[in-house]
This record gives structure tokens, C-alpha cells and sequence, in this order.
């Protein structure tokens, strides 16, 4: 009897998805190519702009990453790749290097979830939400160098609001936030996760608002149940929003800065030390140009594989659900 | 034929000497400032430090430039962090922009070539007539470790650091000043003067300690002391400590290496690694068991100079050290503050960092640039900056600063004369800021308990030499 209703599942989400497909195809597909060329003519000049803006910038930064350039020393000489060298075998950069990568992972992964989460009850027209839309953006909106201002005395063991209500609630109330390497990342990822997820949750809103409503609905009627259609058709259908939500967080978190450097400083010790302070130490510290250069190229270089990996595991996994 | 020929030559010879008459005076007016007044500009540009450096107490002496010169002084502040990008920028692109920029001592190895050498301008008396410089007023130590300079081997400190301060002889030395103090910060204790002379409290630490309850003047007096007034069933401790990741840690633990004999300057005029010593490892297991034993407050590893001064001002605990004087919170009925120098082994050495103001090497006005600089750091200026709060940095202005009706001020400002006298700077280099963050790190490791003294700079040795190579200097083995 189960399986005979997981196949009339089956078979109902395919058909509903066939349907979904069918309805975004357009009717006549010489004219959609026509329409994409002026599409493109229209934003050719946008475009070089754009080009001009990223991709001269990024070739300037490789030509220093190969000198010993210093801000004030006159004398710039080309070393090769003496510093993508010293970085690979610099044994506390690797460090930095594992911190970032541990921190993106996470708080990546929890925001999506949770975004995800706070989309599924959100995404509904009605009055509760519209305010609750209004008030997901106060997060992402307060800048980053405040928030960790204001987290870094809400953690504060001595007078923090943290402590403080966990006292109430009888748990353990002379936590040292910043004074242990696990409780710091606690209040990093913490930190990160409160300012980033509505952020993630409002692009998945959006998208869930723009889901087509006949699949949903058919899928209903076929029997499906809420798990069912959020498994097989709204997670496939948001799999864009999804992407996008996932490419511009790994982005940004990557290039996160000021919660390590005023919540921890990457503290206790070099545990939450991640690259970018590191770069930061270097280029803006020691203004030793060539060197810094060389670690952001390392980073934008992790970056650009990242990113459509993730993208391509992504759709794998969405493909994965049709049947 | 002849005679032409002589004429000619005669001819020849005047244009030589013409040449090189004028070659000479170009030269001379190139290396030293003229006495010929340079034409008053309509403003001076100051770019200067937000918070770290008292910029309020200053600002409020601008306007009295142009009362006595016509010259409006401009001052842009920029928070710490900013600041030091924006000056480093400006120099960079050999901007003219500002004609006075301040500058921290962790910058001045790297900036020292843009800067204007002013030990002519000093020796100048055409452009010391707005107010009398009187160079000698200076706190020898402060002046030398922050303005002077060897600007072909800018590691190098200034052999005679206690000198009375003098621009000619700082000159035949091999040296120039590099700019003139204007606030001169150093590491200081504070106390609560209410709990030291509570007679319940004396009463109770003769019977423990078997001697009467003094200010601590050595360090195992401190630790006795910071034990008696730990009690944290009524949220008091002994005292705070900065052991964060940040400079407020490193400041500590060279503060620490000075009291107990070593050098502290951390690094040598040679890049020998003389905090990787007997005495660094003393300072370090002191300041391990300090906050182990539970002297101080939960939060002390990750606490910076406000944190700190939180602390204290609250009355959480009853000492702190830290850069400023204190305020404690209206909260506090009765609570007194006494300041004194930081406890010392067998020698002291409290940390100091002080902010000079440098003419700009680029600016078209550097003359009155200097004037303007002169002005705000003279000892007339800086007695009025006084009830702001500006840390001086001259002797004459500390005999006015005891007199001040504020008694809390008055009292810190006396025992910043005495800490100033005696303290050490930063080592002159040109990657500090990345030397800093290893020997940081290593402190907050041995304060969290995660590393032991003696391995933790043993590592942070390794990792400083290698810092010091890739920055082009020969470190001796």
C-alpha cells in the first residue's frame, strides 16, 4: 500500500514538474534568441564597464603580488612567485587559511538552513509577515563594525546582557566569551549567523513568493504531503534563489573582517585569525604592498573555484531529485 | 687678439663665480630652512588623531594660532585605524595636502624619510619668535625615543636617552628630530586610594600578610596585595590585566620584561631577539599565575585598555594599569583614586607611546608647518591643554599640572611624569605592526594557560626572525 503511494507520488510530482518546465519555456524560441542579442547589445556598455572595473583591478593586483613592493619604498623588484611560495609554506597563514575556510563552511551552512527555515513561514502574504519582512532587514542593515561593537559587550562575562539572562535561566553565568577559542567561534558564527541569515531568508522569500502555484497545488491534490512538495518541487524550483543566496553569502563571508578584528582580534591566540586579518596586518599595518597582494590572490583564487563548484553541486543535487 | 682673449676669460671667470655663488645659496637654502620669513599661507593643514592622542585639547588651541599669526590651523581626526592608512597614503603619493601630520611611534621607522628633519628649524631663531621652544624643557626620554632619528639605519635608538635634549648635538650625533611630542602616553597604576586607607581593610591585611597594607611598589607586593582584595562572592578582584590580542597585551608583557631586567624594547637597535630571555620568561610566568590564580576578572585574555578601565571605574576591581587617568562610577560612594609608577623586580621600564607632530617632507608650507607644530607643543600651549587632559610632554608643564584644582588629574599627572622618566618605547621597525601581532599572540596563548613561557617565546622568536628576514633585516644569531 506505501509503495503504491510513493509511486503515485512519484509519478505526480514528475507530471507536475513537466508542467512547471512547459509553462517557462517560450513559444517561440528564434525570438527569444533575438530578444537575448539586444539583451546583450543593451548591455554591452554596462558591461565594459564593469569589465574595466573588476578585471583591470585584479590584473594590477597579480603584476604587485609578483614584487616585494613596500607603500614607501621607492624600490620595487620582481621576485616571481617568492611570495605565493612564503605563503604556502607559512605555517601560521596556513592556519589563517583553515580558519576561514571552517568559518565560511559554517556559517554558511547554518544560514542557509535557517533561511530556508524562516522562508517556509514567512513567504505567505499576510499582515504578521509583511512586518516581520520589514524587520528581518534590521540585521544586515546595522554595519558590520557596529554589530560587533554591540555583541562584544553583550558577551562582555562581567556586565553583558548574555551572561546575565543565562544566570536567570540557571545556566552557567561567568562564561569568558572571547576568552576560549570554542566560545569565541561560538559568538564569530553566532555573531555572523544573526546578521546574515534574514538576509539569505529574504532572497528565498522572494523566491518562494514567485513559485508558480499550480504544481504546489497539483502535487496537493496528488497526495503529497508538505514534506513531499517541499522536497520534490519547492526546493527544486527555488534552486535558483537558492544559488543565489549561496554564491553571494560564501562571497561575503569569505571577505568577512570586522567581527574578527573588533569581537576577538583573532583571539584567544591566533584561533579565530583568519586571512583577511592577516592581509590586513600585512597591507595596512606593514604596508608591505607585494606580499598582501599575493595573499588576496590566494583568496580570490579559492574564491573563484568555490563558487561554481557550489553552484554545480547545487543543480546536481536538484537534478538528482527529478525523477 | 689677446687682450679680447683676456677679456673673455675675465667674462668666463665672473659667470664661474656667479654660478657658483648661486649654486651655493640654492644649496644652502635647500638644506636649511631660510631666514628669510616664508610668506604667511592662508591655513595650515593638521591631520591628527581622533581619541588616541587627545584631539579635543588640541583643537581647542587652534584657534589661538591664528590670533597671534593671521594662519587658521585646519585639523582632520581620523580613528586610529584610519589614520595610519591616510598617512601612510598621503606619503606614498608625496601629497602636500597636510602640512603637520601626527605620527605614533610603531610608524616613524617606516616614515622617517618623508618626514621634514627639523633640528634646523629648531636651531632657527626666525622661526622660533612666535613662542620660545626651549628644547631643553622636554622630557629627555620621551623626546628621543619618540622625534629622533637615524634616518640612514632608522632602527637605531638614540645612544643618549637621558640627554638633556639639544638640536645641534642631536645633529653632529648623526641624528635629526623627526617632528616635536605632543602627547606622551606611558603605562601607570591606579588604585583605590578609599580601599587602601579603609581601616577594617589595613586591619585585615596586616593579620594575613603580616605587614602593613602600602601601595605595591614590587611586583610580588603587587601580587600579595591584588590576592588580599580578590573576593569574588562580593565581585571584586585584585586587579585588571590587558591580555587580549592586541598591543594593550604586548605592552604588558614588555612592561613586565623591563621590571624584571630585560630589555624593554623587546627587539635591539641590532634585531637581536632580547625577549626570548631569562627575564621574558620570568615576566611571562608572573603574568600566567596573575590571572591563573584568579587575581583578576573573568574576561581578563581577551580585555584591551577599555576593558579594562571598565573594569576599574566600576569597582570591580581595586588596581588596574593602563594609560590614562581614571574616573571611577558615581555608583561608588566614597571611592578615592591614587596613582602610582607600575610595580618593578630589580629594574623598571613601563611601556610608552608617545604621538609626535611632524612637518610633512611634501608640504609647500613647511616653515609655518613647523611654527604651527612649535606653537602646539610649547609648554605655554600645553599648560592650557592641561584641564583637558593632554599627556605633556615637557617638564615646566607637569609643575603647573600638580597645582591643578582637579586632584584626581593632578595626582595622575604626577606619577606620568615619573613613568615617562623611566620608560621604554617601541623597537624602531618597519614591520612592527606584524612583529607585534606574533609576540601578542604568544602572551594571550601563555595567559589562556594554552602555551608554557618558556616553549611560547621560544616559538615566537622563530616566527619574529622570520618576520624580520622577509622585511630585509640581518637578525643575529
Amino acid at each position: 500500500m506505501r509503495s503504491e503511494l510513493t509511486e503515485l507520488n512519484q509519478a505526480s510530482t514528475t507530471r507536475t514538474l513537466k508542467l512547471a518546465r512547459r509553462q517557462s519555456e517560450p513559444a517561440f524560441p528564434n525570438k527569444g534568441k533575438i530578444r537575448n542579442r539586444i539583451y546583450w547589445l543593451q548591455m554591452s556598455p554596462a558591461l565594459i564597464i564593469l569589465l574595466l572595473m573588476t578585471i583591470a583591478p585584479a590584473i594590477f593586483l597579480i603584476s604587485k603580488s609578483l614584487t616585494n613592493d613596500s607603500l614607501l619604498n621607492s624600490t620595487s623588484n620582481f621576485v616571481g612567485l617568492q611570495n605565493y611560495q612564503a605563503i604556502l609554506t607559512d605555517a601560521s597563514l596556513l592556519h589563517s587559511a583553515r580558519v576561514t575556510a571552517a568559518f565560511v563552511a559554517l556559517v554558511v551552512l547554518i544560514e542557509m538552513v535557517a533561511g530556508l527555515f524562516f522562508a517556509q513561514f514567512l513567504y505567505k502574504k499576510t499582515r504578521a509577515n509583511s512586518v516581520a519582512g520589514a524587520l528581518l532587514i534590521i540585521p544586515f542593515a546595522v554595519a558590520p563594525a557596529v554589530s560587533a561593537m554591540v555583541f562584544r559587550e553583550l558577551l562582555n562575562p562581567n556586565y553583558g546582557w548574555v551572561n546575565y539572562f543565562m544566570g536567570l535561566l540557571g545556566l552557567p553565568d561567568q562564561i569568558d566569551w572571547l576568552g576560549n577559542s570554542f566560545t569565541a567561534w561560538v559568538a564569530l558564527v553566532g555573531l555572523d549567523v544573526w546578521q546574515w541569515t534574514p538576509f539569505v531568508a529574504l532572497i528565498l522569500i522572494a523566491g518562494m513568493s514567485a513559485l508558480p502555484a499550480e504544481p504546489l497545488e497539483a502535487a496537493s491534490v496528488d497526495g503529497a504531503n508538505a514534506w513531499q512538495i517541499f522536497r520534490h518541487i519547492s526546493f527544486r524550483l527555488l534552486a535558483p534563489f537558492i544559488g543565489i543566496a549561496l554564491v553571494l553569502r560564501t562571497i561575503q563571508a569569505f571577505k568577512t573582517f570586522d567581527s574578527f578584528l573588533i569581537l576577538t582580534g583573532g583571539g584567544p591566540g591566533d584561533s579565530t585569525s583568519p586571512m583577511n586579518l592577516e592581509i590586513y596586518r600585512v597591507a595596512l599595518q606593514s604596508f608591505r604592498v607585494g606580499y598582501a597582494s599575493s595573499m588576496a590572490i590566494i583568496l580570490l583564487i579559492a574564491i573563484s573555484i568555490l563558487t561554481p563548484l557550489l553552484l554545480k553541486i547545487l543543480s546536481r543535487a536538484t537534478q538528482n531529485e527529478e525523477v | 687678439m689677446i687682450q679680447i682673449k683676456k677679456e673673455g676669460n675675465g667674462l668666463v671667470s665672473k659667470l664661474r663665480l656667479s654660478v657658483i655663488a648661486v649654486l651655493a645659496i640654492g644649496l644652502v637654502a635647500g638644506v636649511t630652512p631660510s631666514n628669510a620669513a616664508q610668506k604667511a599661507p592662508k591655513q595650515i593643514r593638521i591631520l591628527y588623531a581622533t581619541a588616541e592622542a587627545n584631539s579635543a585639547a588640541v583643537q581647542a588651541a587652534l584657534p589661538s594660532f591664528k590670533t597671534k599669526t593671521g594662519v587658521q590651523l585646519v585639523m582632520d581626526t581620523m580613528p586610529y585605524g584610519a589614520l595610519q592608512t591616510k598617512v601612510f597614503a598621503e606619503f606614498a603619493a608625496k601629497s602636500s595636502y597636510y602640512d603637520v601630520v601626527i605620527v605614533d611611534t610603531p610608524w616613524s621607522p617606516a616614515l622617517a624619510q618623508n618626514l621634514e628633519p627639523l633640528s634646523g628649524y629648531m636651531t632657527n631663531a626666525s622661526l622660533n619668535n612666535l613662542v620660545p621652544l626651549n628644547s631643553a624643557d622636554f622630557i629627555p626620554k620621551v623626546f628621543y625615543d619618540t622625534a629622533v632619528y637615524n634616518v640612514k639605519k632608522p632602527s637605531l635608538h638614540y645612544p643618549k636617552p637621558t640627554a638633556t635634549v639639544d638640536a645641534a648635538a642631536i645633529k653632529k650625533a648623526g641624528f635629526d628630530v623627526y617632528g616635536l611630542p605632543v602627547q606622551a602616553n606611558a603605562l601607570a597604576l591606579a588604585y583605590r586610594k578609599d580601599l587602601f586607607e579603609d581601616p577594617a581593610q589595613k586591619a585585615a591585611f596586616k593579620k594575613e600578610a603580616g605587614r602593613a597594607l602600602t601601595v605595591p611598589k614590587t611586583l610580588d607586593e603587587f601580587a600579595e596585595v591584588a590576592e588580599f582584595f580578590t573576593q569574588p562572592d562580593k565581585k571584586l578582584y585584585g586587579t585588571t590585566l590587558m591580555a587580549g590580542t592586541g598591543d594593550w597585551s604586548t605592552d604588558d608583557f614588555k612592561t613586565l620584561l623591563a621590571a624584571y631586567g630585560g630589555d624593554g624594547y623587546m627587539v635591539g637597535n641590532n634585531q637581536e631577539l632580547n625577549f626570548n630571555s631569562a627575564a621574558g620568561v620570568r615576566a611571562l610566568t608572573y603574568y600566567r599565575n596573575l590571572i591563573k590564580s584568579g587575581f583578576t576578572p573573568p574576561g581578563t585574555t581577551s580585555a584591551s585598555w577599555d576593558e579594562v578601565a571598565t573594569m576599574f571605574n566600576s569597582g570591580l576591581t581595586a588596581m588596574t594599569m593602563n594609560y590614562h587617568d581614571l574616573k571611577l562610577d558615581a555608583s561608588i560612594a566614597g571611592g578615592v583614586i591614587g596613582y602610582a609608577k607600575v610595580p618593578s623586580a630589580n629594574s623598571e621600564g613601563p611601556h610608552f607611546g608617545t604621538w609626535m607632530l611632524s612637518v610633512n617632507k611634501y608640504s609647500k608650507n613647511k616653515e609655518w608647518g613647523y611654527r604651527a607644530a612649535q606653537w602646539l607643543t610649547s609648554a605655554a600651549q600645553s599648560t592650557a591643554m592641561l584641564s583637558k587632559g593632554i599627556h605633556p610632554a615637557r617638564n615646566s608643564v607637569y609643575a603647573s599640572a600638580e597645582k591643578l584644582p582637579d586632584a584626581n588629574l593632578a595626582a595622575y599627572y604626577k606619577t606620568l611624569k615619573q613613568a615617562l622618566a623611566v620608560g621604554a618605547g617601541r623597537p624602531r621597525l618597519t614591520n612592527y605592526g606584524e612583529v607585534n601581532a606574533v609576540i601578542f599572540t604568544m602572551v594571550n596563548n601563555v595567559a589562556t594557560g594554552k602555551l608554557e613561557p618558556k616553549p611560547a617565546l621560544a616559538a615566537a622568536a622563530v616566527e619574529v626572525e622570520k618576520l624580520l628576514v622577509s622585511a630585509g633585516y640581518t637578525v643575529p644569531k
